[in-house]
């Protein structure tokens, strides 16, 4: 599984080579600021239907009237959206590193201990090399088999043109344009990102993941997903990496949402590991992202699974709708934070059909001198006969200079519903430091250990080749936390 | 007394029991001794009447009616009690009122006046007496705060005070200390009538060193596999269960 | 990687939500106007009174955009036309049922908010023991008592307002090393004749010096259908190796409001075991602040509250592990009926001095009517990494298997179900130390039960 994955992972790179940096940068380029103007540049860039235009500046207006969510408990300096450019075409070659050598060493040291093949460590990092590739035949392998099961698989964009109707009934389904700030905001400038269609009664035979998508590279600032998955049918996503990669921009505002019909399920993966910033607390990626899930038909299950390692501020709360009667939602997080990192992520599930269950698992680990904050909200209307939650969250601290948070919103309208909320914080324990320690391992390894096994819960629901890497991943994501 | 017909029960759509045969005379003493997940305490539940337990296939009489679709209290006053392995905690309500109330509840079911409060502590004392419990117990709440050889006793105190025609003792004997169980056994023996019957469902031998039953049963995959006398529980704890179901099996 | 560089400016320091706060009508300030001249201690506080008038109107009463009222409206419930609370008397006969501590106790006894000296009993206490009524501070030392609103918080509409109408309430002050055998009881009566709409703002200022012991019990009561408004301050200091066991009961009418803050300051080894059994109040809400500011506290809060009808309850604990080696625990059930709505808001800090803490929160809730709702929000916000901390909730219906323990001994469903349910309280009644008041509260807690009379017998 591994060896495929790497291939594709070449095959995107390929992809980016292949469309090329042919057009003007300075005919690409929004002025900076964000008025309708910009709406409808970015819109007619991008050729798109008046509809869209039209669906874009209403939720520009809804933006312009929104305040920036304050609730939160991370701080950080107020953004002047005024003084940014919301879009802007991938960089040329000319315009990026030539090798490894003009790279960070300390993110080379990264790639290294993460075991990331050098060639993938140049696309990582956004060399513009030459490759030759000989994936194109596996990657055509792969489009072939999704066409002859019907599965639509491409970015929005394509999808804008290539199934409208498709688009139409779905997009901002699930997130409207008003929803909240920045998912307003990225309604109105959203610059591409994946749309997946699986029909009635297609189990997708194999994970899908941002990798295997053509142009998916230089979307990562206003990236809008949206997964529909038919009757019956089954598909797992996987987003993001292990790896650091390499990004112009320090705002991200992300909007996924994801259907599932009668029967359906939709498994969701995510492994984010964007810049945190460095050991002072300096730049890194400002994440709020708005991702969520409807359950609209009965017994279809949407599960969420994320590793958060990176970004200097995470803001995000993968979301379940539980409407069918019988639908599931699930959510299995684990949350890492060192040095000056800032974190504010949970779930929300919403339970309105009959028989609805929930199960939520976060453990959140803080070190250097970070801040973790889980954040969720479980709520069961009046409708929700029998429904059931459960929900534990465990905290752990590593050293004294760092905060675990717990602020569980639990909301009941049904007395047939029933709600379990746990939760725990505890340091990382010296028995088992020592006992690791007394047998030969160093203290790093030993911390990686532990935190592995404090997580195992959720990293047991990552994909298999996934999940490896974000073992590494923590570990490294803790360096430097004792000691 | 009790006639269990090839009887087919579980719970949320799982089959436990699967066509369980067991006949218990008044009187008699039966222990269904068998290893975990053999159904034991699927059957005390079913007989016992708990939601959820749904019987799929043949009979369960006692006296001559069918029980299987009864409520619990009206198998209680019918005459079933079932002693509990974990008894529920109710703090707030008074162990001896409590038991009033239960008794009053099966009094009226059965058409027979209700006992006053003065005859019912009276009543409550001697019991006590018979089976061994200290009088501060009945003051506190029901199982609050007990240890668990106190709340086993409890179990029997109970049993004794309501006096049912047949008395299912699950697992009595788990996490009970030797003095503890012997207390317990000796206050079950103590209730030991021709008109009472008893089905002690326990994993090990020891209870029934001290219970001493007329008939032993092996249950296993939700069937009873081997019935004997009370030597069977001896020959077991001697060669396992490995080799006495597997002994039947083959 | 490197990044583009965000334009960024400092964030400026964070502004109260403007539509987080709702304005007082206007008959507050009539009434203030009316009331201020005629207020103990008029005189001496008369600028401080409205300089706290001012605040308030400026802070107005918060609604839920605030976080610390996420689930309450509190302009709903307390911006009405309230009206000073005119004088009553009450012949003893109409206490009696409310006294509690046993024959020895020695008692405060308000009326619509002014002492009963007929009903009161305070005499005899050991010497250095102070119990009185603030009105008679107000006429011996007026400097104490405003020594004491200087002390209040800024930033909070309903203690400005408490401030401003504030004159009396009860003044409690135990001595070091002096542990009071006796019990003291604060009961707060109101009665119809106090106006179709009267409004009391009691203080309440609770010391105990290093070593001292106290047993508090506070009863709130409207007799009869009266409405009306409490607003409630109190402040409670409890010295090192001191202890305070407080049993608060409150049994109130449909139109009753009661809003009460508790800032509770705790020294090393202090001990405080608080229990509150809200049972009635068309809207009660009981806020704790409790500051543990040595080692070794013990820091124990009870709550249970049964809300019927259209009743409203909401409970909100702010527990600040300041120092290292102390314990504190929250311990609140509810019982959630017909249309009520009853809400949980416990947070416990722990700040990065408070190594070895161990801190524990558990609410748990029986919803009984699918109008009804519960909202329970069990927060932690921890920044010291060698402690034990941990909450739970759970919100449901009676465990099936405690069901069938009891039907399977002959009781039918309902009489089981009510017998579950107050069982489920009781847990919390029987941490009331004072037995009177612990069966005045199981008494009043039948009323609340579907099939509670059928339990009468119980008692």
């Amino acid at each position: 599984m591994a060896t495929a994955l790497e291939t594709v992972r070449d095959y995107a790179g390929g992809g980016e080579y292949k469309y090329g940096f042919t057009t003007d940068v300075g005919e690409d380029r929004a002025a900076v600021g964000l008025d309708e103007s910009t709406v409808r540049f970015i819109s007619n860039k991008k050729d798109e239907p008046t509809w869209l235009t039209e669906w874009r500046l209403d939720a520009l207006r809804r933006w312009q009237g929104m305040v920036e969510p304050d609730w939160q408990k991370p701080q950080y300096p107020t953004i002047d959206y005024q003084a940014i450019s919301y879009f802007s075409a991938p960089k040329s070659p000319d315009d990026r590193p030539k090798s490894l050598d003009e790279i960070d060493p300390e993110i080379r040291k990264t790639y290294e201990k993460l075991g990331i093949p050098i060639k993938e460590q140049e696309l990582l990092a956004g060399i513009a090399v030459d490759y030759v590739f000989d994936s194109v035949s596996v990657a055509t392998t792969f489009k072939k088999k999704l066409n002859e099961l019907g599965i639509i698989f491409c970015s929005v964009s394509e999808a804008v043109k290539d199934h409208p109707d498709l688009i139409k009934k779905y997009l901002g389904s699930v997130v409207p344009q008003g929803d909240n700030f920045f998912a307003a905001l990225n309604a109105a400038v959203f610059s591409d990102g994946s749309f997946v269609y699986v029909p009635p009664g297609v189990r997708c035979p194999m994970e899908l993941s941002t990798y295997f998508r053509i142009n998916a590279a230089g979307t990562g600032q206003f990236e809008r997903t949206l997964i529909v998955a038919d009757k019956g049918a089954y598909v797992s996503y996987l987003e993001g990496c292990t790896a650091p990669m390499r990004d112009e921009n320090q705002l991200h505002a992300a909007v996924v949402e994801l259907i599932a019909l009668d029967d359906a399920e939709i498994k969701y993966s995510t492994v984010q590991n964007w810049y945190p910033g460095d050991r002072n607390g300096k730049g890194g990626i400002y994440n709020f992202v708005t991702k969520r899930g409807a359950c609209r038909g009965k017994n279809s299950k949407i599960s969420w699974t994320q590793v958060e390692t990176g970004s200097a501020i995470t803001w995000k709360y993968p979301s379940c709708i539980l409407q069918g009667d019988n639908s599931q939602g699930e959510f299995y997080s684990v949350a890492v934070t060192n040095n000056h990192q800032q974190a504010d992520t949970g779930t929300k599930m919403v339970h309105i059909g009959k028989n609805t269950r929930s199960r939520i698992v976060a453990k959140t680990i803080s070190a250097g001198r970070s801040d973790s904050t889980y954040r969720g909200l479980v709520k069961m209307l009046k409708s929700a006969e029998g429904a059931r939650n459960y929900t534990q969250c465990d905290s752990m601290l590593i050293g004294d200079r760092c905060g675990a948070h717990t602020v569980p919103y639990i909301e009941v309208r049904n007395r047939s519903s029933q709600c379990e909320h746990e939760a725990t914080t505890s340091k990382i324990s010296d028995d088992q430091l020592f006992y690791c320690r007394s047998r030969g391992v160093p203290e790093e390894d030993a911390v990686a250990l532990i935190v592995n096994g404090f997580c195992r819960e959720v990293m047991e629901e990552l994909p298999m080749e996934f999940a490896v890497e974000a073992r590494k991943l923590l570990g490294v994501s803790l360096e430097g936390s004792v000691g | 007394m009790l006639k269990i017909e090839n009887l087919k029960a579980g719970v949320e759509g799982k089959e436990i029991l699967k066509g369980l045969n067991l006949q218990v005379k008044p009187g008699q003493v039966h222990a269904i001794m068998g290893p975990n997940g053999s159904g034991k305490s699927t059957l005390a539940y079913v007989l016992a009447g708990r939601d959820g337990y749904e019987v799929s296939g043949g009979s369960v009489t006692f006296d001559g009616h069918d029980v299987t679709e009864m409520s619990p209290e009206e198998r209680a006053a019918a005459g079933i009690f079932l002693a509990m392995q974990y008894p529920v905690e109710i703090p707030g309500v008074a162990n001896s009122y409590f038991l009033r109330q239960a008794l009053n509840a099966i009094k009226k079911a059965r058409g027979e006046p209700e006992v006053s409060a003065a005859a019912f502590m009276k009543l409550l004392r001697e019991k006590a007496a018979v089976v061994g419990v200290r009088e501060d117990l009945l003051k506190r709440d029901v199982n609050f705060g007990f240890s668990g050889g106190e709340k086993k006793r409890n179990e029997i105190l109970q049993l004794a005070v309501l006096e049912p025609k047949l008395a299912i003792l699950d697992e009595t004997d788990s996490g009970l200390d030797i003095d503890a169980l012997r207390t317990v056994a000796e206050g079950v023996n103590r209730l030991r009538s021709p008109e009472r019957s008893f089905i002690v469902i326990t994993h090990y031998q020891r209870l029934l060193d001290y219970i001493v039953p007329d008939v032993v049963h092996i249950q296993a995959h939700g069937q009873i596999q081997r019935s004997g006398g009370k030597e069977l529980a001896g020959e077991l704890e001697e060669k396992g269960y490995d080799a006495m179901i597997g002994a039947v099996a083959a | 990687m490197s990044a583009a560089t965000l334009p960024v400016s400092p964030r400026p320091p964070a502004a109260r939500r403007p539509q987080a706060f709702v304005e007082p009508i206007s008959s507050f300030a009539e009434a203030f106007l009316a009331q201020a001249g005629r207020l103990n201690g008029a005189t001496e506080l008369g600028d401080l009174r409205r300089r706290r008038f001012e605040r308030f109107k400026a802070l107005g009463f918060p609604n839920q955009r605030a976080e610390r009222w996420h689930y309450t409206n509190a302009a709903r419930f307390l911006n009405r036309p309230w009206h000073p609370a005119a004088a009553a008397e009450l012949g003893s006969a109409m206490v009696t049922p409310y006294l509690a501590g046993g024959s020895r106790a020695r008692r405060l006894i308000f009326v619509n908010g002014r002492p009963a000296a007929s009903l009161s009993h305070v005499q005899g206490l050991p010497p250095g023991v102070i119990f009185k009524s603030i009105g008679r501070v107000l006429a011996e030392e007026p400097a104490a008592f405003k020594a004491l609103l200087d002390q209040d918080r800024e930033d909070d509409g309903l203690t400005a307002l408490n401030a401003a109408f504030a004159d009396n309430g009860a003044w409690i002050d135990i001595p070091a090393g002096v542990k009071l055998e006796v019990p003291l009881q604060l009961l707060f009566l109101t009665t119809v004749e106090a106006g179709p709409t009267p409004m009391t703002h009691p203080r309440v200022r609770i010391k105990l010096g290093a070593g001292a012991e106290l047993r508090l019990i506070e009863t709130h009561v409207t007799l009869g259908q009266s409405k009306g408004l409490t607003n409630l301050v109190g402040t409670v200091e409890i010295g090192k190796g001191a202890s305070l066991t407080h049993d608060r009961l409150q049994l109130l009418s449909e139109g009753a409001c009661f809003v009460g803050q508790l800032a509770i300051d705790l020294e090393a080894e202090a001990k405080l075991k608080q229990t509150i059994a809200t049972l009635g109040g068309e809207f009660v809400r009981n806020e704790m602040d409790a500051r543990l500011k040595g080692n070794a506290i013990d820091c124990l809060l009870n709550g249970v509250y049964m809300p019927v009808g259209t009743e409203h309850v909401d409970t909100a604990i702010r527990v600040h592990h300041l120092a290292p080696g102390s314990h504190s625990n929250q311990f609140y059930k509810g019982v959630i009926n017909d249309r009520s709505h009853a809400v949980f808001q416990g947070k416990i800090f722990v700040e990065k001095p408070a190594q070895q803490t161990n801190a524990f929160q558990q609410n748990n809730n029986l919803l009984l009517s699918d109008d009804a709702e519960i909202d329970t929000k069990p927060e932690l916000e921890i920044y010291a990494d060698d402690v034990k901390c941990s909450h739970g909730a759970t919100v449901g219906d009676h465990d099936p298997m405690e069901l069938f323990y009891l039907r399977s001994r002959g009781l039918d469903r309902a009489t089981a179900e009510s017998m579950l349910t107050y069982a489920f309280a009781a847990e919390v009644f029987e941490r009331f130390s004072d037995v009177p008041l612990k069966l005045l509260a199981r008494r009043m807690a039948f009323e609340r039960l579907p099939g509670g009379s059928a339990l009468q017998g119980m008692l």
